[in-house]
Formats: C-alpha cells, structure tokens, sequence
C-alpha cells in the first residue's frame, strides 16, 4: 500500500465525472482526521472527457508534487467509464454522502445539484445513505436549465447568484416543466421583468421542488447542499427562504468545497477500499491505464 | 478438450471430426465445411468483439441465409432454453437459435398475437416470423419452457404452414427407464420429422462425432467462464455474452474457432488490469435474453459478473456429453443420459423442494460472489415463481441480492444503474468481509 510523502497516511485520488464538468480531490487518510490535500476542476465544454480525466489527472499529481505510484487509490463517481486508470466506482450518491461528513460533519441530509439531476438524501454520522428521493428525467430541477436560462438572459452563470440576492420582486415561474419554465422567462423578457427577479424567481422554483424532496422523505436537520450548483449563492439563500415559509425543520448549508463534495466522497471511500483491500490481501494497480466496461 | 474416450459402446469414440473440422459425413451439409467463408481469424478483440455482436444482432439471419447458400442445407430454429444441437448437426442441419430482436425491431404484429401480461420474446418472434426475417428457416422447435412458448408452437402452425413447428416435450421425470425413453422416443420423432423435410438419416456415428463437436463447445465456454470468475476483469460479461449469442447463428465450428480466439486474446489482454468491482452472479435471464445495453449498465455501475445464466444452451449439459460413464446403446443414449443427469438446474427444470435456492448459493460459493443480481424479464413466470423460493435460500445464506426486471427492448437504465451502483456500494462499503 503506497503512503504519502509525510508517510501520515493513504493517498487517494477521487474523480467526479459530471455532465458538465470533471471535478479532481486528492485526499490523505489520516487515520481519524482525513484531510484534503489538493482540489481541481475544468468545465467539459464539449471537450473529450477521456482527455480532460487525463489531463486533470496528470495535473494534480504535479501540482500536489506526486507520482501515481503514491497513490493508493484512483475512484470514480459519475461517469466512471471516461477513466480508464481508475481502480475503482462509486455510485454518486455514496459520494456525495461521505463529501458531506467531511465537509460539515454534523449534516443530516446532503441534496445534490447536478447538470442533470438533483438528488436529496438522508444520512447517517459514517455517511450511510439511509433514503434518498430523485428528480425525475425533466429537467426543470438541474443546472442544465439554469445554464438555458442564463443563456436566454444574456448572463454568465457565475452572475446568478449575485443577481438573484439582487432581487426586490421576484416572479413566480412554472415549476413544472423546463419547456414550459422556458417559455415563461421568454415572456418575462419580453414583459420587461427585471433579470434579478426573473432569476430569482426561477431559484425559487427550484428550491420548492427540492424542499419537497427532503421533506416527503422527513429529513430534518442540518443539510448541506453540494454539486455543481452548490456554488449558487441565489439556490442556498433561496432554499433557506423556501424551508423558512413552509416551516420545515430543515437547515440549508452550502461550503466553499460543496462542488467537490462527489470527487472528494470518492476519494476516501476508494481509501477506505484500499485498506479493506489490502487487509485481505488484494492488490490492485492504480493509477496507469487499463481497459475495462 | 475432447472427454477421454472409450470402445466399448455401439458408435466408436475417438474417430470423430474433433477440433473444428469438416464434416467428414460427404453429406454437403457444411456443417464442417462450415467454417467458410469466415476462417481468418480476427487480429485483435476489438475486432473479434465487434464481429461477435454483428452476429448477436443478427436477427434477419444473414448468417444462416449466407450458410444455406453455400451448402444448399437445411436450417432449423430453436427457442429457449435446450435444444439437441448435436442431433440437429449430425443430420447435416444447421440449429438456429431465435432470441428475438431485442431492441432493434418495433413489435407491431407481435402486439396483437398476445396479452399485454405476457413476456416480451413470443411478440418478438412472431414480428420476426411475419415480416420475412425467419424466411430462411425450415422449421422451428419450441421447447417445452412455459404455456406461451407451448401456445407459440400453436399460433406457429398455423401461421406458416408447411414449415416444421415441432413443440419439444421434454421429460420432467429423470428416470432413463421412464423420462429417458420418453426424450429418446421425442428426439427420434424429432429425427424423423427432419428427415423427411430433406435431412440427412440420423446415423449414430455421426451423432457421435456431432456430440464431441459440442463437447468441444461446452469445453470452450466452460474455460471462458473459469476464467472469467477467477480474472473477471479479463473476461468482460459484455464481450462475452455476445460472443456465447453468436454462436446461435454459426455452425460450431465456426463458433468453437470464435470461442477459442477469444479464450487467447483476452488471456494475452496486457492491457487489462484488476479493477475493485463487486462480484455478482445474476440469475433468471434463461429465456428472454437481457439487452447488451444492461449488461454493460451493470458493468458500469460497480459488478462484475462472475456467474450468470444468459445464452443457457451453451451450458444446459454441464460437462462432456462423451465420457466413459455415460453409457447407453448408441450416441442418442449419451445425449439423452446428460439430459436427464448432468444438465443445470433452472426454473423450466424440476427439482425437489429447495434444491433450487441450493443450487444458486452453491454458485454464489463456487464463484466466491458477494452478492446476487435477481434479474428477470417482466412476465417470465418461470423465472418469476422461483424468486421467492431463491431469495429465502439467500437470505438464509446470508447473501446480499437485489432484483429488477427487463425486457429485450428495455432501452432505459437508468433506475436499473442506480440499483446496481448502490448494490454494488453496499456490497463494497458495509459489508462484513
């Protein structure tokens, strides 16, 4: 089993292959205090995912002054497949659970924002995911939509947030169908509401439906948001509001590594992996490519 | 590969065309001479891979029109689970396995034939009977797995007239004095069925010959297998399950030559490395034939498939059918005591109370597999009414399982992936070992 340079603990590499964008951890367990050593991330833009796992991956090694014979570990959640050096995958929520232990260890809950999907679910203190609820295939409750809307609206998606705290008079939008929430903000333009409402309005939308989530299962408690959009300011205060008006007990957190949350779930679980595994006296190769499904 | 053989029974073993080459009957089948057309064997597992799934797809059977071209033979089809391939082959028939189209056919005509509680493989054989695809068959058998494969046969018969439909009754009593006499009396009748549609006389010596030909075949995807539950990482389910489906549509010669430079490639695979992926066995995919899409869904998710029970009939007999214990006054006797004796247990097959949970965490053990994947097609009552019996044995055993349904078409997966990923996790993250 390969040790760190400080020889403390394992090192494992976690890889978060999203939709729209590959997310990097490398993180050393230490025994009872595991920590992170190095974050990465790159947007996908219609860029070959094979390329981009690979060059993220030899990047993070330099950077973190590493070999891939350091690392114990390689795991992969998302789209694994796009990684052929990995030893190992996990499935997204699995991820995102132990992320979240990490990052805010008290949390009772963890709802994942992706490009494509959001994913609430409750956990316990190891990080076991005890329920979880889903959206379903629309994409009315995803980054993806955001992403159209901002496009429609002639904004950046790094703007959201602050023009969404912006708002004085937000406007409600159908919080049904993006086809139909898309035709709304086409109206909205065309009506003149102001784009810090209209953004506003649409958070609001989102947080209704993702409140609904957590609370049809009865999570309760601290949670912390993570995936893509955790990094919308406009999404955690609009969800704070939203729990606050429905009087669920339910307390949205975000962190400035939310986004990592998946990458970072991978890469202790793939140290856990590589402990468990060596006690059996399994060896895996880590770190070189290799073919697999 | 070939079993040890001895003398002493009617049809000499160990002078038969082992190892792939031509029919030695003069007959002009090509069931030897088979291996034409296609001898060169692919340079590479991409190739040899792409090729296979070509012939898994192969549902307008070019294959077998291609091979009745050549040789001016016969062809016959057959429906899950069994069928005697070997007598097929040895009267100069080439036997034509019908999974269906799995997703590559919308069923139309089907639809109207059946209840909408009914599997999906009888609408797609008949979509596949009625636009033309199975033109190039001369019969079809329909083995005795369920009522709608038993009403199958019938609604066959009536819709193509003059064709073989032959409903393959096979015993359920396991004695040779009674459900061997009934199989032998089945498989003559079946022989002189054939026989009288242009095939060659049934010749115990060739059925002999035929039967090492298959042994072969059995030994292949037995090593195939072995091999894969001790390096799963090397045999990848999704290349192996259509290179095992192509051999529906080949003559085993050809197949045999398929199996075994996919045995040497995948063993030369350098490229290849362990990967931590948890181990499964999946059970009930014996008859409607799960789509590829799901297999590599699995893959992905986290498994590797260490034991399953897809393409059945390359592993209904279990060991070499040609073997000194397997005694009986000619070829057909050899072939109808390895049914009765040394074929798997399964859900179409009768067995006493619990042997059937037995036999699964036998598998489970065999191939030191963490967890099981209960994977049926939607309306197989077969595979449907044995889960709970299977899912007691299991839980008594303490062995993790989860299940789900499919059809052939079943062309979303995403609730299927998140089922096995999170299998997968639990198997890998909580549990004791």
């Amino acid at each position: 089993m390969k040790q760190s340079s400080t020889n403390t603990g394992l090192l494992a590499v976690g890889i978060d292959v999203g939709t729209s964008a590959i997310k990097l951890a490398i993180v050393e367990d230490v025994p009872g205090k595991p920590r992170v050593v190095l974050l990465k991330s790159e947007r996908l833009r219609r860029r070959d995912p094979r390329v981009l796992a690979q060059s993220l991956f030899d990047e993070a090694l330099a950077e973190a002054k590493l070999s891939p014979a350091d690392i114990g570990y390689v795991a992969t959640t998302g789209d694994g497949e796009v990684v052929p050096f990995r030893t190992g995958h996990f499935y997204g929520m699995t991820t995102h659970a132990r992320g979240a232990i990490l990052l805010d260890p008290g949390v009772k809950a963890v709802l994942d924002v992706g490009a494509l999907h959001t994913r609430a679910m409750q956990i316990d203190e190891r990080a076991k995911v005890l329920g979880y609820r889903m959206t379903s295939q629309c994409a009315s409750g995803s980054g993806q939509f955001l992403e159209n809307i901002s496009r429609y609206l002639g904004i950046t998606l790094e703007e959201i947030g602050t023009l969404s705290l912006a708002s004085t008079k937000p406007e409600p939008c159908s919080s049904i169908c993006a086809v139909l929430a898309e035709t709304d903000v086409i109206n909205m333009v065309s009506r003149g509401i102001a784009a810090p409402d209209i953004v506003k309005g649409i958070h609001m939308s989102m947080a209704g439906r993702y409140l609904k989530l957590l609370t049809s299962m009865g999570a309760t408690g601290p949670t912390l948001v993570t995936g893509g959009l955790a990094s919308d300011l406009g999404l955690v205060a609009a969800l704070q509001e939203a729990a606050k008006a429905a009087e669920a007990r339910i307390e949205f957190r975000s962190h400035p590594d939310s986004v990592h949350a998946g990458a970072i779930g991978a890469a202790l679980w793939g140290a856990f992996r590589a402990k468990k595994l060596s006690k059996l006296g399994v060896t895996l190769a880590t770190g070189e490519s290799g073919a697999h499904a | 590969m070939i079993a040890p053989q001895h003398s002493k029974d009617p049809a000499p073993r160990g002078n038969g065309s082992s190892g792939g080459g031509a029919c030695s009957s003069g007959c002009g089948c090509g069931s030897g001479a088979s291996s034409t057309g296609s001898k060169e064997a692919p340079a590479n597992l991409a190739t040899l891979v792409e090729k296979a799934e070509e012939l898994a797809r192969d549902w307008r059977l070019d294959a077998v029109r291609a091979w009745k071209a050549r040789t001016k033979g016969i062809a016959v089809g057959y429906l899950p689970v069994w069928a005697p391939r070997e007598l097929l082959h040895a009267m100069g028939v080439l036997p034509v396995g019908v999974m269906g189209a799995g997703d590559d056919l919308e069923i139309i005509r089907g639809d109207a034939y059946y209840q909408s509680y009914i599997c999906h493989l009888p609408r797609s054989v008949i979509e596949l009977g009625l636009n033309g695809a199975l033109d190039c068959l001369d019969g079809m058998l329909f083995p005795a797995t369920c009522d709608v494969i038993r009403n199958l046969s019938g609604v066959w018969k009536l819709s193509f007239r003059g064709k073989l439909s032959f409903y393959l009754d096979v015993p359920q009593d396991f004695e040779r004095e009674l459900g061997g006499q009934f199989l032998r009396q089945t498989l003559l009748e079946l022989a002189h069925e054939l026989e009288t549609r242009g095939a060659r006389k049934l010749d115990m010596g060739a059925l002999a010959r035929s039967i090492r030909l298959f042994d072969e075949n059995r030994a292949l995807v037995r090593q195939l297998y072995t091999l894969r539950r001790d390096e799963p990482w090397r045999v990848l389910t999704s290349e192996l399950y259509p290179v095992l489906r192509a051999g529906l549509v080949q003559p085993v010669e050809e197949h045999n030559e398929l199996l075994a430079a996919y045995l040497d490639l995948v063993r030369s695979a350098t490229e290849r490395r362990p990967l931590d992926q948890a181990r499964v066995v999946v059970s009930g995919s014996f008859c409607e034939q799960p789509p590829l899409s799901l297999l590599k869904t699995l893959e992905r998710g986290g498994c590797s498939i260490v034991d399953d029970d897809f393409v059945q009939i390359t592993r209904w007999i279990t060991s070499d059918v040609d073997q000194p214990h397997n005694t009986g006054k000619d070829a057909l006797d050899w072939l109808v005591n390895s049914f009765l004796s040394d074929s798997t247990d399964s859900p179409v097959r009768y067995c006493a109370k619990g042997r059937k949970g037995d036999d699964l965490v036998r598998r489970v053990r065999a191939s030191r597999a963490e967890g099981v994947l209960l994977c049926a097609p939607s309306f197989c009552d077969p595979a449907l009414l044995d889960q709970p019996m299977l899912q007691d044995a299991l839980d008594a055993a303490k062995i993790p399982w989860t299940n789900f349904k499919y059809a052939e078409n079943t062309g979303q997966f995403q609730v299927i992936r998140e089922q096995a990923g999170t299998f997968a996790d639990s198997i890998k993250l909580w549990s004791e070992a």
